[in-house]
């Protein structure tokens, strides 16, 4: 198919579009549109869909724009929460990450260094309080064996690094 | 001496326990504005998406999804004609995913009689069955080009097909509806 197109077709077009046609055409374009295929396609087609469309919008069932307002403002709402949720899991990920590395650091250094804190377990309910203050001098004195130090120190440091990366990724 | 500075507990894990982490984008128009925009952009976008998919329920559905969609998008305020346009582009592009659904087929792939049972139910008149013989790519740009009036380039914007394609593409389907619409009105002048 040839793609050819008559030098009357932007003037046609332009009466279509303002809804003059044919009534404000001059009679001599009338008769051009009438004799030339291309003009003629134009105005048949274009007349025929603005029929269509003031026929097809008179029957359009129009809603109330309140629900769809409330059901966008309910959409963005869920978008919000869903990309606060991202970060929050994220450090919570990374925080399991970091305890289970320490716990697995943990249990390899006591297999190395003997599991002389499970014996203080052991005899812990016959003597008290007294071997508290043994463990308690212990860790003090003896850096290498310190559970309970070593504990809370990086539970907190897991709990720390958790919160720095959920601000950095709610800062993005 | 200085005051020293509250120590909420906001200021410490700001935006999560006050309650501001749920920070809700602007909609790209007020509500009343947004009122005003429904009323006069509804009817048009209904007109194009039932007379496009031939379905009127469908039309409803999408027209729906459209405006929920468009209040929930962030875009550049350009105006009531960039808006419309953008809402138009919004619909074609969920037309061409509902014609990709069920079948995965690429929508220029989808014969013409697949649209036509539903099309012709509820067009009485003479463009009804000939645009259901169209392919729904041609009527998209038909409806765009001849109902709304849009030109190349916001068929293009709208669409999403290159400017230059819209031309060719448009000139084939006019000449192709036109010949339809010709025989049809012969055949009704021929009827008793």
């Amino acid at each position: 198919m040839i793609l050819s197109s008559c030098s009357h077709e932007k003037e046609v077009a332009e009466l279509l579009r303002r809804g003059q046609w044919p009534a404000a055409c001059a009679p001599e374009l009338r008769a051009h549109v009438s004799a030339c295929r291309s003009c003629g396609d134009l105005a048949l087609v274009a007349t025929s869909f603005q029929r269509a469309r003031s026929e097809a919008a008179g029957a359009a069932p129009i809603k109330s724009p309140g629900t769809l307002w409330w059901r966008a403002q309910l959409r963005r709402r869920n978008a919000a929460v869903e990309r606060i949720g991202k970060p929050i899991l994220g450090a919570q990920i990374f925080a399991l990450l970091i305890n289970l590395f320490v716990v697995v650091g943990l249990l390899v250094y006591q297999a190395q260094h003997g599991l002389g804190w499970l014996i203080w377990l052991a005899q812990l309910p016959q003597a008290g309080t007294q071997h508290i203050d043994k463990l308690w001098t212990s860790t003090l004195l003896n850096p290498g064996w310190s559970p309970l130090v070593l504990i809370p120190a990086l539970a907190t440091l897991a709990l720390l690094a958790g919160v720095v990366v959920y601000l950095a990724s709610d800062r993005q | 001496m200085k005051e020293p500075l509250p120590m909420h507990r906001e200021s410490v894990l700001p935006n999560v326990l006050a309650g501001d982490a749920l920070r809700v984008e602007e909609p790209p128009m007020d509500s009343d504005a947004f009122a005003g925009f429904y009323e006069r952009s509804a009817r048009p976008l209904w007109a194009y998406l039932a007379r496009v998919s031939g379905d009127t329920a469908l039309a409803d559905d999408l027209m729906q999804e459209s405006f929920v969609r468009f209040l929930c998008a962030q875009q550049p305020e350009e105006g009531e004609v960039a808006d419309r346009r953008y809402l138009f582009r919004i619909a074609t592009n969920l037309l061409r995913d509902h014609w990709r659904r069920p079948r995965t087929a690429s929508i220029e792939e989808l014969s013409e009689e697949l649209f036509a049972a539903s099309a012709s139910s509820d067009q009485a008149d003479v463009l009804g069955p000939a645009l259901a013989l169209m392919r729904p790519r041609e009527r998209q740009l038909l409806w765009l080009a001849y109902a709304e009036g849009y030109t190349h380039r916001e068929i293009a914007e709208v669409t999403g097909l290159a400017t230059a394609s819209i031309r060719l593409l448009l000139f084939r389907a006019r000449h192709k509806i036109a010949n339809l619409l010709r025989e049809q009105n012969s055949t009704l002048r021929r009827q008793p």
